[in-house]
Formats: C-alpha cells, structure tokens, sequence
C-alpha cells in the first residue's frame, strides 16, 4: 500500500513526505538544517534539548521539530525570532554548564593558532612528518620558528600547573630537523592555477607565511625583497647561535619550490614605486616589517661607535665584523638586547654590558636568553637608564647613566621606572648599541594611509588597505613590530583575504567561540611529576668563540617522552562537537549564563569508556542507545534537577560487568563527555 | 450522644487520636469522620443527636474526655459550652458549598455502609441500570459531564468530557483509567482530604469515568507521603470489592473494572500526567512529549484517561443530581465548585469549597477572617510553584479559570497561600523556585539549568548581591524557559518570578539598588539597631549576642556595631521593651 503524502512549507520551501513523518525529517528532505542534540533516527522522539523548535503557523507554542509529525498544509518557520531566542538560550543554558575546554589553551594562546596539542601528540606517537604537516597547516618554516618563537603557547601550557609547560617550541623544530633530515618533506598539494597574480612585498615571516598559503591556492606569487637572501628578520636579525642560516635557507628553498618566485635586493622606490608595482599584481600584500632601529633620544648619540640593535645585528648577519671595540653597552631589555650583546660577544668584545632601567624581572627577554647570556659573561647594569653618551671628537668614550628605582606600576602592571635625583655613574666604553625597539619605514609607501605611529593602517580583521587589493600585514602595521608568529597569524588572515578579494569576495574573520576553563594547581595535584626535557647546550666557553648553534637538539626519545608528559586538554571531539558548532552557528555567548556547574572529573568506571562529567549536556542519548539499540540498559539517570546526571542504573558499578565495550553511547555523544580509551588488558 | 472525631492528617497532627482514645474508655459511642475541614480548630469532636449534630466542640485536649462524656451521657451541654465552635467560626462552613467534600467530616471513611448510606454508589447503579437504577449508556455519562462543564480541577482546568470523550473514541481494545492522586504543591491538601474522609466517592467517580472510557483496569496513583489516605482508600477497595462494586462484572451489569493503588516515590514531577505515566510503568518519573496525549497512548501506549481525585470527586454527584445542577453554580467560562487549600497568614485556614464566581476577597476576608495576627494583607499565591501571586488590589478577580490567568496566576489544584505585609516578595519567588529547580526531573534543558539559574539569580538579590540588569534577566530567563521546557512543570516555574515582578517590582528595585528588604525578611539584608529611648538598659541583649556586638552599660541605652552584627535576631528576642528595631 502506497502510504499518503502530506504536503507542507518549510521557511518558504513546498515539501512532500510520507504523512507520520516528522517536521525534522521534512526539514532534512528540504535540505534545512535543524539543529537538534537528542534525536537519533533509530530511537523514539525524546525532546531534552528544546534545540529543534520551530514556529508552525496557526499554532501558539513552539514546537519540537524531532517529534512533530506533519500534517497537510502546515507552515513551519524555522527561522522565526522567537524560536532562534529559545534555541540560543537553550544552548546558552549548555554552555552555561558545560565545561568542554574544546581547545587547548596553548592553540588558544598562540596568536597564529597553531594546533600545538595535536603535533605535540604526534611526536608523542612518533609520527613526525605527521607533526609536521600539522604545523604546516599554520606556517611553512617549523624549523625557523620553534628556535626563535618566545612560544606564548607555553606560558599557557597547564603543565606548569604541575611542574613545568612541555617545551612546545623545541618539539616544533625537533620534528622539523628530524623530517628534513630524513628527507621526508612535507608534500605540500598545490591547487590548480587560479591564473591570478600576487606581488609581496618582504621575504620576512609574514611575507613567506602569505606566499605559502597563496601559492598553495593556486595564485602566482612573487616575493620582493630589499635584502640578498629571504628570511627577513629570522635571518638578518636573528643571530646564527640561534636560528642557523642554512635551517632557514631549506625552508625558504621549499617555499620556492611550490612555484613562488622570490626577487631579492629590490626596494620599493628604488627599483619600482609602489605604485607601478601595483600595477603588474591583481593583488598586493605589503610586509616588508620594521626596519629602523629606534634612537635613545640622550645627547651623544649620533656620535661615532652608536649602533641601533638590528643595524648592528644586520651587519653581522651579512658577515661584516663591525669595529666596536672591547667595552660595549647594550641599552634595552628584551630579546634584541639579548641577541645583539651575545653578538658583541661573539664579535670580539671583552667586556659587555647590558643596561636597563627596570631590574631583571621586567625584562620583557626570555629567561633562557638572559641565562645564556650571564653564561658568556655578559654583566648587566639593571636601574641604570643612558643619559648621555660621552665622546670626544665625535667618538664614543662612555656613558653617564641615570640611577633609577621603580615607582608604581604602570597600565601593563609592570612598575615604572623613576629617576633617583642627582645620582649618576659613568662607564667607560668604545660602542654603545641601542636596542630598545625598532619601527618601520614607510618611505616609498606614500599612497598608503599611516597610523599615528607612522605605521602603515591595515583592517585588524582582514589586514586590507583602504587602497582596493592591497593588504599589509606584519611589523609594518598597525602596532608595529611584534612577535614572528603574531606577523604570520596576521599573513593567514592577509592570505584568506587576498584569496577571497581575488575570487570576487570579501573575508571576514569570525572569532570561533569555544568553551573554556578556568584551572588551578588543584586539579592536577594527583598528576606525577615529570621534569621537562632539558636542552642540551654547548659549553658557553666554547660557543662564544662562533656563531654555530647553542642548542643542540633534543633526542627522538627525548621528544617523545616530553610530548608525552602533555595533559592533552583541548577536546578530543572538537571537530566533531554539535553542540559548539551550534553555539558557534547562533552566535551564543558561552559564559552569560554561568553559574554553579558540574564538576567531578573524569570517571573510568566504564569498562573502557572515559566519561566526563564536566562536558556532559545530559541529554541521554548514551542510556537511550545502551538500552534502546544495545539492549543493555547499564546507565541510567539518576538524581534530579540540576543534579541529575548520568551514572551506571542504580548508581550500581556491578552492572557496567555487562558492558559490551560497543561503544554506541560514544559514537553518539554530541559533545567530547564519553571517550573511548585504549582497551585494558 | 454518639461523639464522633475529626481524624484526617491534621486532625490526628493536631491530637485527634489521643482524644480519641481517652474517649472510648469511657463508655461512650465514639466514632471516626475525617477532614472537616478547619485546620485552625482541630481537634474537633462532633457530638451527634441521632442524625443532628447537637455540638461540635473545638480545639478539644485529651483532659477534656470526661466532661464530654458526661454531656453526651447527659444530653446537657453545658459542661462543654466553652469547647462550642463560636457562630463565627461556623460560618467557615455555612460559607460554602460542598459537592467534592459533600461528606467530608460527616460520614465514617472506613465505612462502606456510611457511604452508602449517603447515597453512595447509586449512581453507579443508575449508569448501569442495576439496582433500580434506569442504565445510560457511556456517551450519555459523557454527555452529562459535558452539560455540567466539569473541567480538570488538577491545575490545567481542560474541559473533562473531552478527556473522556478522546479515551473513548481512541483505538484500542484496551483502556486504562488513571487517578492522578500525586498533590505535590506546598500547601495544597485537598486530594488527601478526599481519600481520607471520603474514598468511596473517589471509587465511585472513577467507576463511572471508567465505564465512560472503556476501562477495565484503573489506578489510583498516590503519593507514597499519604499514608493514611493509602490506608483509607486500601480498606475501600477492599469492601468495594467485597460488595461487587469493584471486580469482574459489577453488580451483574456486565462491566468490569479493577482498581489498583500505585504509591508514588515522591516526586513533584510525578504529578504531571506523562510523568505519572512513566512511573506508573517502573520507569524514572520524566514526562514524554505531547503529543501523542495519553487518551491516545499513555500507560503501556494504550488509550489512557487521567484525572485528578477533585475531579472524580465530583462525578457522582453530577451524575445523581444532572451536570446542569453542577452548571448552574459558577461563571459563564468555570462551572461548578472549587476545593482551595487555605494558608499561611491566615486566620482561619482549612479547606473551602466554594462555587466558582466568588470573588478571592470572600474566599480569604469572607470565609478565610482576612490576614492574622492583625497584618496587612499582602498577596495571595494561587496554584503553588506554578501559580502566582496576586495583590491585595485583584482581590475582586472571580475565581474563574480564565479570570484567575489573566492576573499571571492560575486557579492551580487550589494552594491558596496568604501572604502578610511580613513576607518578602523577592523571597517568596526564591522559596518557590528552590522548589521547582530541584523538582525538575532534569530532562530537558530550559527546566534543569533555566530554574536552577532563576533561582541562582533570586538568592543573589535576596543576599544582596543583585546586580543591575537583574531583572531583566529574569525575565527574560522566564520568557525563555515558558516557551522551551518540555511540559507543565518547566513551562509553569517562572510564574512566582513573572507574577512578583509585576506586581512587586519595587521589592526587586529595593534589594538591588538600596540592598535593602522592604519586608525584612531577607537576613542578609536586615539591619539591627537599639531604639535609645525604649532601652532600660537590661543588658539582656548584650548577653545573649553571640558575638559581643552590642555595647552600653547598665541602665543605659545599648548600640549595635553594625560590622559585628551576624543578623541572628537574639537581640530582638531577647529585648523584652521591644527596643531592638529591625531596619
């Protein structure tokens, strides 16, 4: 017997079913998407979640989409007001509750994303090319970036909740030099050609991250650089110790390699203007970085022996060995004022000295990078700010510094340093190096609208000019100079803006929503201690006398052991999530509704199933589908209200004997709260 | 004289058994009736002159036994003159009109034959033509019920012919009848009244609704808290059957019906119909989602008619008497009588049973004496955690289902609880919501983390830590949890919260922007403070401060440091000048 067709609308579309089907079934015949967190096909309707309702003309209450049936001429809106309200405060309610912790907070920290967790698992696992194309899913220079990236993912890592972060950084490059080693590089799938063209200009991080992605795409891209060699900063501001030359040199090779043509030794108002090089582009991405050394603004220092940090760092980089004498200051705090006395160092000065005006603790350096250098000798003169350099006949012969103390703390929270009146000490010196920050350099940009810092203004979303199809990204805008990885987060963005302008549309960044969470040492007190690897080192004896690498890199056992000591807290179910994909789809704020939540852990007592309780919505569909489809009936629901949760029936851990080990309830939990663990023996 | 004692719960709570039992060694013919009703006066012990009561005697202790056999042996009352029920308090009765507890109080509930004696169990006989009885056949009753305009008197107020009607005309050659006797609103006794004063009548209504439906097997589905009630209506069902009113082919008529008691664990939810179901059928009380209704698939997904004890209470006599003498009692909309469960803050509280139509200011001034204590009349919470409050400037409402909804409340099962000008608006929204967010039985999303975020958000105003913006989340949380909880309970819970803040904004604006509780009621926010010229200087209150808050010397006025102060009110207890203010 033919069964009877009903006929209705859904947001507008003629449907027709078979008449006992549900408004959810017609919706998905229709190709409308309803959301929904409890339904399965195979079971009855349950209707927990209040997710699927819908409005249907003619009726006063909202119904639920999953257990409505049709009925001839029905009119069903699913996008009407009040049912997106209910819907998004459904789902509000959830993420109120729901502690999912979808990303680590290391890919959270990174300003690039980087998927840390997931390549740091692995090398856990020893797949490293695995790892690898992982990384490059973000940026194509792993082995670059791990020696130089002051890593924000590890000061985010929860592992310093127990001991110490995993040494995310170092995995990074311990992969890549094993990969590359190998000969195992990366196939990166080159799209078919878009025939469009895309003019860089810089080969820095941000430049090369952009022609990566670009080329990947298909378009034609060539890269434009004012210096001899590729790499930018990595290689005329990073010294050699750090990031070797011909580290760098293989990744840039394999950039070209996807058909990326670079151009080097070409500046913009010298070899071409800006706009005639326009014109040769369907599209432009400025990055040419921050190039000039600002000045300490004190008397002297225009004087012979002055040095700004990268123009020093830049001469030794091309394999000049500039004459800077025995006794050599290096005013600033940060990692340029690292790298550039450790040069001096290694260039031959006898006695080198650091000056900054605040004390240890606020140099913005890395830690490692202060050790290292204390190692070589380096004395560091901390509350001590340059007040005039001293000189005769237009030579430097010292400096007078100002004695500072620190005064209250400043909009940062770091205290800000204050002069102490009339007290002051004076070095002798041959050369003083200013690294106290650097800015770009806007000459030959002139059709560019500039920032009031004189940076180049870009969209902080999609890194478009106001001029159409050129984007600029990197330390040339906006607030200027950064991080490497905070310029190829930007590139990505650039790059995805590019190639929708160069496909007639526009990109617009949407910031995901996640559920986060707030952690403390508490929650990881019962973890076992396990000390981070420790890197080996050259001698500091030794290493001062050239520029080969400090580090020496880490084992493949050691890699994997430290990848392993990883507390893998981003979820495992991210992707497949349905419910922050429909926080993400309504636009729902995750922490408006917060209040008391469910915490207790995890719990193992599943044969081999993990549940968490924190990331459960409750929504039954694990006791539905052990009794209904398993025909086992082990969990059940058990307390009420707020409290209700899921636990084996009868809060009686006997009856998880009769698991299966089928894991359906797995397999058709929406969220990450059921996971399936290696089987136990 | 025969003396017969009150012996519902309250009765009993009250010492009704003691009396009772000081009583029958005395030689005198002592008898058992159940709810009369008055709460206020229990015990109550009737004295009856043949059929007449000769004297109904209040508040009667267990010393009171020997003058009251004296009296009932002598026929002279004047030995228990002063345990008369005073003429204004009998007009707590003469007020109303009884149909559902027409023999509340009156007749013997463990007596079968009492109840017959009342008429009982004749209209069963005339339904179906036994017993001299003329027969009708099921769409007659339900026509009947239909011209009575007999509607739900749990709480939803849904016209119960129809109900009828629907279980009727589903498919199936199985029916079941469900008696929902789960009465979970705080304060709300009326269905215990009825099982323990009257059951029979109980038995009764449902044997006709069953033959109506179709039915051969029905349930009374009680909650397990009403012992007594089980007891009662167990020993009627016993007799019931004993007599051929229950069991296969009643009376010789050829229908057959079965009744079963089902003791519920004691969950609210459990008093929704789906809910009952799902416990009924040894499941985890959680309501199903309608539709399917149950008369189309409700206990084992068979045809399944539900309502509650009130309701069924109602039948017979609507059978005996013709619904158009139920119809002509009541408003155009709400026909026949209501029972309301009168409370709180009132001065004579008990069951009423009044027609519809009446105003709320006659039920709670006219029968109720107004607010006690010489109060303020406040609000009236009408229908429990799902109902609402109404101010003192709606008492005019009618009761009148439609009328009643209007002012944001419900009519409800009958929970009338009184407020005085003492109670906290803010917090008496709060006392409901902890009650309906624990109840939720956590199945859907809007009820189990919707309430439990209203009432987060009720004991953040009432500690005075509300926020700006807090109502406005509330309300917007109610809005939201109405249109998306799964059934009754959920859609109901933001009742108290929507009702108070209609008409009690000002309460909510107090204890956000000037942390302060108009009532003071709220702890967090009270402030205590001496009044200087009413304190003697006792040092009562000094001593008993538990942490040395208060200051002064003897005979003269004391100080609370405000910073010390825990809020306990020891002070104020202790002051016997009546110096401790509350701020």
């Amino acid at each position: 017997m033919e069964s009877e067709i009903v006929n209705l609308v859904i947001d507008g579309k003629a449907v027709s079913v078979p008449a006992g089907s549900t408004i959810l079934a017609a919706a998905e015949k229709a190709g409308i998407e309803i959301p929904n967190l409890c339904f399965m096909k195979e079971l009855k309707p349950y209707g927990a979640c209040g997710v699927c309702v819908v409005e249907v003309e003619k009726c006063p209450k909202l119904l639920r989409a999953c257990a409505t049936r049709v009925s001839e001429g029905m009119v069903v809106n699913t996008q009407g007001e009040r049912a997106l309200r209910a819907r998004r405060l459904a789902l509000e309610l959830l993420m109120g509750d729901h502690d999912g912790d979808c990303q680590g907070p290391c890919k959270l920290n990174c300003p690039a994303h980087t998927d840390c967790q997931k390549y740091v698992k692995e090398i856990a696992e020893g797949r490293f090319a695995d790892a690898v194309s992982t990384v490059m899913e973000t940026f194509p220079i792993p082995a670059s970036i791990g020696r130089v990236c002051p890593h924000p993912c590890e000061k985010a890592c929860r592992r310093r909740l127990v001991e110490a972060p995993i040494s995310i950084a170092q995995l990074k490059y311990f992969a890549a030099d094993r990969v590359r080693a190998d000969g195992n590089a990366h196939k990166v799938n080159v799209a078919a050609s878009t025939g469009k063209k895309v003019g860089i200009i810089g080969g820095g991080p941000a430049g090369l991250t952009a022609a990566f992605k670009l080329a990947q795409w298909g378009h034609d891209v060539t890269v434009y650089d004012q210096m001899p060699e590729m790499g930018g900063m990595l290689r005329y501001g990073i010294p050699a110790y750090r990031l070797p030359k011909d580290v760098l040199k293989a990744e840039v090779d394999a950039i070209a390699a996807l058909g990326v043509t670079f151009v080097n030794n070409f500046k913009i108002g010298r070899d071409a203007e800006f706009s005639k090089l326009r014109g040769w582009f369907d599209a432009v991405i400025v990055a040419n970085g921050a190039w000039k050394s600002s000045g300490m603004r004190v008397k002297g220092e225009d004087m012979d022996g002055v040095w700004g940090g990268i123009d020093f760092l830049r001469a030794v980089a091309v394999g000049e060995r500039p004459d800077i004498g025995e006794r050599v200051a290096v005013v600033g705090g940060g990692n340029t004022a690292m790298d550039a006395c450790r040069t001096a160092v290694r260039v031959g000065a006898k006695e080198v000295y650091v000056v900054y005006r605040r004390t240890r603790a606020e140099m913005p350096a890395e830690d490692i990078e202060i050790a290292e250098a204390e190692e070589e000798g380096v004395k560091f003169k901390f509350l001590f700010a340059p007040d005039e350099i001293l000189g005769t006949n237009g030579k430097v012969t010292g400096m007078r510094l100002q004695v500072m103390k620190l005064g209250e703390p400043d909009e940062r929270g770091r205290r800000r340093p204050v002069p102490v009146p009339g007290k002051f000490e004076e070095i002798a010196l041959d050369s003083v190096i200013a690294a106290i920050g650097q800015r770009n350099d806007p000459e030959g940009f002139d059709d560019l609208p500039k920032t009031e810092k004189g940076t180049i203004a870009a969209d902080e979303g999609n890194f478009a000019t106001s001029l159409n199809g050129v984007f600029a990204c990197g330390d040339t805008v906006n607030k200027g100079a950064g991080i490497a990885i905070g310029a190829i987060a930007q590139a990505n963005e650039a790059a995805l803006a590019v190639d929708a302008f160069l496909r007639g549309g526009e990109y617009r960044p949407v910031k995901p929503i996640v559920s986060e969470r707030d952690v403390t040492e508490r929650d990881f007190a019962d973890r076992p201690k396990i000390a981070r690897a420790a890197m080996p080192q050259r001698p500091a004896a030794e290493r001062i006398r050239d520029f080969d690498e400090v580090n020496l890199g880490l084992s493949a056992e050691a890699a994997m052991a430290e990848a392993k000591r990883c507390l893998e807290c981003g979820c495992h179910d991210y992707q497949d999530c349905k419910l922050v994909r429909y926080a993400n789809l309504l636009k729902t704020d995750t922490k408006r509704l917060r209040g008391a939540f469910h915490t207790g852990f995890v719990e193992t007592e599943l044969v081999s199933i993990e549940r968490n309780q924190r990331k459960c919505i409750t929504c039954n569909q694990c006791v539905r589908v052990c009794e209904g489809i398993a025909k086992k009936g082990i969990l059940g629901l058990v307390g009420r209200g707020f409290a209700t949760v899921v636990k084996p029936e009868f809060r009686d851990s006997v009856a998880i004997a009769g698991c299966a080990d089928c894991h359906l309830c797995v397999d058709n939990c929406p969220t990450g709260a059921l996971r399936l663990l290696a089987k136990k023996a | 004289m025969r003396i017969v004692v009150g012996e519902g719960s309250c009765g009993l709570a009250a010492g009704a058994g003691k009396v009772h039992s000081a009583l029958s060694g005395l030689g005198v013919d002592v008898g058992v009736t159940g709810c009369i009703g008055m709460c206020y006066l229990e015990p109550i012990v009737d004295m009856y002159d043949g059929e007449r009561l000769a004297a109904r005697l209040v508040r009667v202790k267990e010393s009171d036994a020997g003058r009251i056999r004296d009296a009932a042996k002598s026929g002279d009352l004047s030995g228990v003159e002063d345990l008369r029920i005073s003429a204004e308090d009998e007009e707590f009765l003469t007020k109303q009109t009884r149909i559902a507890l027409r023999h509340c109080g009156i007749i013997d509930p463990e007596s079968i034959d009492a109840y017959r004696a009342a008429d009982g169990y004749k209209a069963i006989a005339k339904i179906l033509g036994v017993d001299g009885g003329a027969g009708m056949t099921p769409e007659a009753v339900i026509e009947e019920i239909k011209t009575s305009g007999l509607a739900g008197r749990g709480g939803a107020g849904f016209p119960t012919w129809f109900k009828w009607n629907a279980a009727r005309n589903a498919k199936g050659d199985e029916k079941y009848l469900i008696c929902n006797a789960d009465e979970g609103d705080p304060g709300a006794f009326m269905d215990r009244a009825v099982i323990e004063s009257d059951p029979h009548s109980l038995i009764e209504g449902m044997l006709i609704a069953a033959y109506a439906i179709g039915a051969s097997q029905a349930f009374v589905y009680v909650r397990a808290e009403y012992p007594l009630a089980i007891v009662r209506l167990e020993k009627a069902i016993k007799d019931a059957t004993a007599a051929n009113l229950l069991g296969d082919n009643i009376l010789g008529s050829g229908f057959s019906c079965r009744l079963r008691i089902k003791a519920g664990a004691g969950a609210f939810v459990c008093g929704e119909e789906t809910a009952l179901i799902e416990s009924l059928e040894g499941s985890r009380g959680m309501p199903r989602l309608k539709p399917p209704f149950p008369a189309e698939k409700g206990y084992t997904d068979k045809p399944s008619n539900i309502n509650n004890v009130e309701t069924f209470a109602n039948v017979a006599w609507i059978v005996l008497n013709g619904g158009s003498a139920f119809s002509a009692m009541g408003t155009e909309g709400s026909k026949g009588t209501k029972v309301f469960a009168l409370t709180g803050k009132i001065r004579r509280g008990g069951l009423v049973e009044v027609p519809m139509g009446l105003t709320l200011r006659d039920v709670i001034f006219g029968i109720g004496g107004g607010v006690r204590d010489g109060r303020r009349f406040k609000a009236v919470q009408m229908g429990g955690p799902s109902g609402g409050c109404i101010p003192e400037s709606l008492l005019e409402t009618p009761i009148d289902y439609k009328a009643l909804g209007a002012t944001g409340a419900i009519m409800g099962s009958g929970g009338m609880v009184v407020m005085d000008d003492r109670t906290c608006m803010v917090n008496m929204a709060r006392f409901f919501l902890d009650f309906t967010a624990k109840e939720s039985c956590g199945k859907c999303v809007h009820c189990r983390i919707g309430t439990k975020r209203l009432h987060e958000t009720l004991v953040r105003i009432t500690e005075g830590k509300g926020r700006e913006g807090d109502v406005e989340l509330l309300e917007e949380l109610c809005r939201g949890i109405k249109d998306g909880a799964l059934c009754g309970l959920g859609q109901t819970a933001p009742n108290p919260v929507l009702t108070t803040i209609r008409y009690f904004r000002d309460e909510y604006d107090a204890h956000i922007r000037e942390k302060r509780c108009p009532a003071h009621e709220c702890a967090a926010l009270r402030r205590y403070s001496i009044d200087a010229a009413k304190c003697k200087g006792c040092t009562a209150c000094a001593r008993k401060c538990p942490v040395g808050a208060i200051s002064g010397t003897l005979k003269s006025p004391h100080s609370i440091d405000t910073a010390k102060c825990l809020k306990c009110g020891a002070c104020a207890a202790a002051c016997k000048f009546g110096a401790v203010e509350v701020l």
